[in-house]
């Protein structure tokens, strides 16, 4: 039995078909979240740190730190800056002993403190701490007063002098705010080390979660002896040093 | 009378292809993409420095790190490339996907001081 298609039945069928693959299709969409992008906001139920021990820690080491941070972010090629103009987010620091005599080289950077002076000085609300312990200057609202630079005990703070271009997709700086380490928080949202942390490689520098008792930070802090750079000020430092 | 129905389907098909009408030119992947992004076109042409700002305060203070809204998303989406040098064109040059408008109704863009204004390196095209 041979079947022929009248043109009634031929205008439905192909309207049928066209409503049903437009019903399939327009669930299909451009959007994709990348599979770790962090969703939900960060919570004080972390608090995030660093272990630096500075018997282990080479001074070709730190320089690798310093490097990798400015690889990282994008600074130290401000061509316009002269001397303390110059961007500094880490840097190699001697401390002498003057007792001894012995010298000890040690990375410095911002120490994200729990009681931030910054955070107390500024003005309009830039410089701020996340949940998670992680001090940043949020560049929207600086308006370069440089306050929280005089504040810093720990002159871990830069002011950008000059325009820039072709920054870091993850690291917008620009002139006339006040920036810093950030502690890679872009990797860190991602699970990641930060980049100072990763190019040590080894156990000399360790990141992690200060509140997890199960953390590898939080396990070698209770067990080595360890300082905070100017613990007289009562900051609680997040970043921490032992063999000082 | 099959093959006529074949033919049929596949304009059918052609047409839901084309439903989406890209307001865009240039060569940015935006432009050439056939779907649709933004919900709403003239909502995201009116309200994206709202969408921006509300999404800078949640990703600088909260760590949300989504794509939704991010000037980055924006920037490695609608950067044209210079045909011969195949580089990217900033954003914000002049004719160049933000300053289009900008331009137009006089209004500066303070994003690009600070942000970049083409994909990254490590942006790896179409998503």
């Amino acid at each position: 039995m041979s079947k022929t298609l009248n043109r009634r039945d031929f205008i439905k069928t192909t309207t049928a078909t066209t409503a049903s693959v437009a019903t399939i299709a327009s669930g299909i969409t451009l959007t994709t979240f990348a599979a770790n992008a962090n969703e939900n906001p960060v919570t004080n139920e972390k608090r995030w740190g660093m272990l630096i021990d500075t018997n282990r820690l080479t001074e070709a080491n730190i320089d690798g730190m310093v490097t990798a941070c400015k690889k990282e972010h994008g600074w130290g090629s401000e061509a316009h800056s002269t001397g303390d103009q110059k961007s500094n987010w880490i840097r190699k620091l001697k401390v002498k002993d003057k007792a001894t005599g012995k010298v000890t080289s040690l990375p410095l950077m911002c120490q994200h403190c729990e009681e931030p002076p910054c955070v107390d000085v500024c003005p309009t609300n830039a410089s701020m701490k996340r949940e998670d312990g992680i001090v940043l200057v949020d560049r929207h609202l600086c308006i370069g007063c440089r306050y929280c630079m005089m504040a810093c005990p720990y002159d871990a703070r830069s002011f950008v002098h000059e325009d820039l271009t072709d920054q870091k997709e993850d690291m917008p700086r620009g002139k006339g705010t006040v920036e810093s380490c950030t502690l890679c928080v872009h990797k860190v949202d991602k699970g990641e080390a930060p980049a100072c942390v990763a190019s040590v490689n080894s156990d000399a520098v360790i990141f992690g979660d200060l509140y997890d008792a199960n953390s590898k930070i939080n396990q070698t802090l209770k067990k080595v002896q360890s300082a905070q750079i100017r613990a007289d000020l009562n900051l609680n430092t997040g970043v921490r040093y032992s063999g000082i | 009378m099959y093959r006529f129905l074949v033919v049929f389907i596949g304009f059918a098909f052609m047409s839901i292809a084309n439903a989406y009408e890209n307001p865009l030119t240039g060569n940015s992947e935006a432009a050439k993409s056939s779907k649709q992004y933004h919900e709403n076109v003239s909502v995201i042409r009116k309200m994206h420095p709202e969408f921006l700002n509300h999404k800078r305060d949640k990703t600088l203070r909260q760590g949300v790190r989504t794509e939704e809204n991010s000037l980055k998303g924006c920037v490695n989406c609608h950067a044209n490339k210079d045909e011969t040098t195949n580089e990217y064109h900033s954003v914000n040059d002049k004719d160049q996907f933000c300053s289009d408008c900008h331009q137009q109704v006089s209004v500066s863009v303070d994003c690009f001081s600070c942000h970049r204004t083409t994909p990254g390196a490590s942006y790896k095209g179409v998503r």
